[in-house]
């Protein structure tokens, strides 16, 4: 029996993983993501991956929107939403996080469904103006109107962790405890994301992002095919927003802010856009260039020169290198990777490879 | 209280159709969606204060208008060369990519935002305030408003009526418009695109320069180095109100976004949180019942 099932899954790990180049490579990386902790111990490194785990899975449930052809501008939005409607039901209803985050999650898939009806008019530019504007009118509202009940600029304090102090007492045996939550809930959602944008929906929404009129033509109910992806997209993106704010344990305006609806869309872009695995390897690159080697890597906190401080330097220099990134490579890094790895696979013309190989003679 | 709304709308919402005038010139006329407009409203208004303040300070031309005016000419020139130079370095390259367009732009605001950090410094800073343009206060309708207000609203209108002028009679103006009904027929009729939208981003940033100056001169409101999210907001907010690419439509949609950030804070309780909302209201209300704006022709949302 055992033995049956062991072979099984042998197989399938062979057909599905060992035969494909990019999805073996994405095995290997995660089992590198996986040991990581055990090879190189450094609380640094690890809350950056811990930021970057989740900040992935915002800025792929960005990608499924952008597959179906909306560009969002204002994803933040559905960041600050989560937080806050965990924060809010904690404060006032009591809740233990177990229930407020799928609670949470589902009130913003309903947000987006609410916010991508006036969307569907709209297109291109416009339609990201318009998602643009929705979070900073939510911030204002927050600070304005609503601030008895959000706690205004301040924000609201004291949400419970994770994983409990009663729980784990060590704080390094915490950080591991987050570390290896964020990546399995990393790993889920990177693959029902990956099937639900290569499934057969996840293709319509490919059409409406090719050609909208071609798609209605063919008989495909666009809008309900739009709202499914502002609704997939809203209840992912929340999920990071829950887990930053009780990870940091305060969710406050900031939440809402414009840098953060950038996030998803420099990620999305360095790592290729449209591909789903394009905004992870997007994130991992941003965070580790950004929180970790221009931060830790390179020494410079107490490099000052006429009172210029590196602090103020960092961002010139990071976004410096992002621009480069984007006119060099408007393709994307990840999709130029598994392009690279299929073209291995690709059976060639004989001629071909004779050619290389009179080119090596005449080279040696 | 009426009589208060009327005046201040009025002459506010003229300054910030000049701030939106630009972004009018390089979205409707190049199609390029430059978020760093926002930028170089913080930059113009930094090196106009920076800049009359020294002149005042080491004291070549006396205590007159001297200094107020050459920087008022210099400033614009200046963050017009640095537009330009923008241009050259980063948009140029990416014509046609919408998207990476929108992200260049927006990394290029921060990276001028750490610039204008790096140059003069949070503490820094605080010490150059804003000089006045004219000093004094008229009364209009029972209203005081000061002359600085008056004479930016002035110098508004003229410049509106010069860039209408200069778009319509000018060759140069008319192949700005050649290239936004069809970039390869223009092409092909002898327009250098390149030249034209480099000197579409120069203009831009000239205007927006000027915006700074006149919007930090009337209110006496130190502008942060962080602060050119809410002029980006409020001049795409005016364009999309008149319709892209038209300008009587942007002077229509400046005056309407003058009297709607009055009202707001003027009548609303803790009115002045919201300030900053009122143009993403604006936005969304507009683009969701009538995309075209209110002025504009029909357009292919596309």
């Amino acid at each position: 029996m055992l033995a049956r099932y062991m072979r099984k899954v042998y197989t399938s790990l062979a057909t599905h993983i060992y035969d494909i180049p990019s999805r073996m490579m994405a095995l290997m990386l995660l089992s590198m993501f996986t040991l990581l902790p055990f090879i190189r111990f450094e609380v640094t490194l690890i809350s950056t991956l811990i930021e970057a785990n989740f900040i992935a899975i915002f800025a792929a449930s960005w990608d499924l929107l952008f597959r179906a052809g909306q560009v969002s501008l204002g994803h933040a939005l559905f960041y600050g939403m989560g937080g806050y409607t965990t924060a809010i039901l904690f404060k006032y209803l009591g809740w233990p996080i177990w229930i407020t985050i799928p609670i949470s999650m589902l009130v913003n898939a309903a947000l987006a469904l609410i916010i991508g009806i006036p969307c569907l008019r709209l297109k291109g530019p416009y339609l990201a103006l318009v998602t643009m504007a929705f979070p900073l009118v939510t911030l204002g509202l927050i600070k304005g109107p609503f601030s008895s009940v959000t706690g205004g600029e301040i924000g609201i304090y004291g949400l419970p962790s994770l994983f409990p102090r009663e729980l784990i007492k060590s704080p390094l045996d915490r950080v591991m405890a987050e570390y290896y939550l964020t990546l399995t809930l990393m790993m889920f959602c990177s693959i029902i994301l990956y099937k639900i944008a290569y499934s057969k929906t996840g293709m319509v929404f490919v059409s409406i992002l090719d050609d909208e009129l071609a798609s209605k033509a063919c008989g495909i109910n666009v809008t309900k095919y739009k709202l499914m992806a502002f609704a997939i997209s809203g209840f992912f993106a929340s999920l990071a927003g829950c887990i930053h704010a009780h990870r940091i344990n305060v969710v406050n305006p900031p939440m809402f802010g414009v840098n953060i609806s950038l996030i998803p869309l420099i990620a999305a872009v360095l790592g290729g856009l449209g591909t789903i695995y394009g905004p992870f390897v997007g994130t991992y690159i941003y965070y580790i260039l950004d929180r970790y080697i221009l931060t830790i890597l390179i020494p410079m906190h107490k490099w000052t020169f006429y009172n210029v401080e590196w602090g103020q330097v960092k961002p010139i220099i990071f976004t410096l290198i992002v621009i480069v990134f984007i006119i060099k490579w408007p393709r994307g890094i990840g999709r130029g990777i598994v392009e690279k790895l299929e073209d291995l696979e690709k059976p060639r013309e004989i001629e071909e490879i004779e050619k290389e190989k009179s080119k090596k003679h005449e080279k040696s | 209280m009426i009589n208060e709304i009327i005046v201040n709308g009025f002459l506010n919402g003229l300054i910030y159709a000049l701030l939106s005038l630009g972004f009018t010139l390089i979205y409707g006329y190049s199609g390029l969606l430059n978020l760093a407009h926002g930028a170089f409203f913080v930059i113009g208004a930094y090196i106009f204060s920076s800049l009359a303040s020294l002149l005042y300070l080491s004291m070549i031309f006396g205590h007159s208008y001297l200094p107020v005016t050459i920087s008022l000419i210099l400033t614009p020139l200046l963050t017009g060369l640095i537009g330009a130079a923008y241009y050259k370095v980063t948009l140029s390259p990416l014509i046609g990519d919408e998207l990476s367009i929108l992200i260049v732009s927006s990394s290029a605001c921060i990276i001028f935002q750490q610039i204008l950090w790096l140059i003069f410094g949070s503490v820094k800073a605080m010490q150059f305030s804003v000089p006045p343009i004219v000093e004094g206060n008229t009364s209009i309708l029972g209203v005081h408003v000061s002359n600085n207000l008056l004479v930016s609203a002035a110098l508004s209108t003229v410049l509106f009526i010069l860039m209408s002028l200069f778009i319509s009679k000018t060759k140069i103006g008319r192949s700005m418009k050649a290239l936004s009904q069809d970039v390869e027929a223009a092409m092909l009729m002898g327009v250098n695109r390149e030249r034209i939208y480099t000197l579409t981003v120069f203009l831009s940033g000239v205007l927006a320069s000027l915006g700074g100056i006149f919007i930090t001169c009337s209110t006496s409101r130190f502008t942060s180095v962080y602060g050119w999210l809410e002029p980006l907001a409020i001049s795409y907010a005016i364009v999309i109100l008149g319709g892209i690419g038209n300008i009587i439509g942007t002077i229509f949609g400046g005056l309407l976004f003058g009297y709607a950030t009055t009202i707001v804070s003027r009548l609303f309780p803790r009115g002045g949180a919201l300030v900053p909302a009122v143009p993403f209201f604006i936005l969304i209300f507009i683009l969701i019942i009538r995309p075209k704006g209110l002025l504009g022709k029909r357009v292919e949302m596309e």
